[in-house]
């Protein structure tokens, strides 16, 4: 479990100055099992294993929270918007079901 | 001749004795699945509003393709047309099915820091059904908007 999953933010546009929008996209590799599908090898129903909690915060503070069910695709993408109030970084923080925990961040930096 | 009205009948016998055994079997399998928190659309809403009303609204633009060729991707993007202010502002999208199993996929707890009501993810859905997306406003009122999707080949297993 200490191993770290792969994961990604994206801000788009690449060029962006203080008070602008931007888009945030945050990707993770991550299985998504709902509990209900067969292993092909083994035969067995593998275990509902998902993503449940995303927090989303700028320099400590959370500026969107989620909660997340297992009907999200595998590999889950979640894109939101974010008002640039200037230099600073972004923080990912996320839970799955079986207690596993993982960050990542970003840092921002408006050009003016 | 023979041959092919032999093998026609045989055709039509497998046929009618085949589907009914195999079609129960599913029904059996389909009931037998269970995810870990399942929950219909209605338990879902209530959940969420707690009982208050829930409007049709213009202002949600929900996006989600017609027909869906892969029911395990299925890209689904709400845009919420509102201001987003210090004492008015979206305060919550929550992206809801109607035929899953679990009819919760994600709720979204926005603030006025984000500038704008949108959110964008892709889920997972069994079979031809409709998306919804109930948006909760700060002022406490619920609006929602809905979109059917044709699914070809379902995502849930």
């Amino acid at each position: 479990m200490a191993e770290a999953r792969k994961s990604m933010i994206k801000i788009k546009p690449k060029k962006y100055k203080t008070g602008d929008i931007v888009k945030v996209d945050f990707i993770v590799i991550h299985p998504m099992d709902t509990g209900l599908v067969k292993d092909k090898k083994t035969g067995k129903i593998k275990p509902a294993h998902y993503i449940d909690n995303i927090t989303f915060s700028f320099d400590g503070k959370p500026f969107t929270t989620m909660k997340v069910w297992e009907t999200v695709s595998t590999n889950p993408y979640f894109s939101v918007n974010f008002k640039v109030p200037g230099k600073g970084k972004i923080t990912v923080d996320y839970t799955d079901n079986t207690g596993e925990k993982n960050s990542k961040s970003k840092k921002l930096k408006p050009k003016d | 001749m023979k041959r092919r009205n032999f093998i026609k009948s045989m055709m039509a016998v497998s046929a009618v004795a085949v589907t009914p055994v195999a079609l129960m079997a599913k029904e059996e399998a389909k009931a037998k699945k269970k995810g870990p928190n399942d929950m219909t659309v209605e338990a879902a809403i209530k959940a969420i509003t707690g009982g208050t009303d829930v409007k049709k609204s213009d202002i949600i633009k929900l996006t989600v393709p017609e027909i869906a060729e892969n029911g395990a991707v299925v890209p689904v993007k709400v845009q919420v047309d509102h201001p987003m202010e210090e004492s008015n502002y979206v305060k919550a999208i929550h992206v809801l099915n109607t035929k899953n199993g679990n009819a919760r996929c994600v709720d979204v707890m926005l603030t006025p820091a984000n500038g704008k009501g949108y959110f964008a993810t892709r889920i997972k859905l069994s079979s031809t059904q409709e998306v919804v997306a109930l948006v909760e406003l700060s002022n406490g009122t619920f609006i929602k908007a809905t979109k059917s999707v044709k699914v070809t080949i379902g995502g849930c297993g």
